[in-house]
């Protein structure tokens, strides 16, 4: 039987450590490391899986999350807009698959190999996986 | 640069700019468009059941997402 989202209500009260403050720098940290790791290479696929896994059980426990405050507008719909463009353009270079039309991950791949840049797109995926398991 | 990676490459930039725009619309006094915040959390909030299909596809996607870029 399927249920729409509903309002969650959360019993627990917020966390101490649950702060910008803290979580932001153990991101930061846990982000350098991330950088240093070259992908193709078994560090690399232990880190990210055990850093994933660590955010997804977060995430299923229900131990940091947060309740929905406010109901969808009617605005909702614009988000397709951008969705829209992103999955034809995505969809169209996966299925064509070459490298004249490349996909936005092998777009992504040659900027990815300066340990800054890593690590500053490690820090966006940690911060956007811990926005994620907070809702 | 070919002409297809050149329009590759616009493609992917116009979806980001639009999204960066929505996202400030959705952020003016009033409006009527939700941040992608609520948007997300309102489809986390799926469930089928007590299975929670939307938690587990996002976590899922974005844990792939990760390793996919990072790891691969």
């Amino acid at each position: 039987m399927e249920q729409p989202g509903t309002q969650v209500a959360v019993d627990a009260p917020p966390r101490g450590w649950d702060r910008a403050e803290v979580t932001l720098p153990v991101l930061a940290f846990l982000s350098l490391i991330g950088g240093q790791l070259p992908s193709f290479t078994t560090r690399a696929n232990v880190y990210t899986i055990c850093l994933g896994g660590s955010m997804v059980w977060l995430g299923l426990s229900g131990r940091v999350r947060r309740p929905i405050a406010t109901r969808l507008g009617s605005g909702t719909a614009w988000w397709l807009v951008p969705i829209g463009i992103f999955g034809v353009f995505e969809g169209s270079t996966f299925l064509l698959g070459t490298p004249e039309y490349p996909t936005f991950s092998r777009l992504a791949d040659p900027l990815l190999e300066d340990e800054l840049v890593r690590s500053a797109g490690y820090l966006a995926w940690l911060t956007s996986f811990w926005a994620l398991v907070r809702r | 640069m070919t002409l297809t990676r050149a329009i590759a490459i616009a493609g992917f930039v116009v979806a980001i700019v639009a999204c960066a725009v929505v996202e400030v619309l959705a952020r003016r006094r009033d409006s009527t468009i939700p941040t992608l915040g609520e948007v997300c959390a309102h489809a986390i909030a799926y469930e089928v059941g007590r299975v929670p299909i939307g938690r587990i596809g996002f976590f899922g996607f974005w844990w792939w997402l990760g390793w996919h870029l990072f790891a691969r």
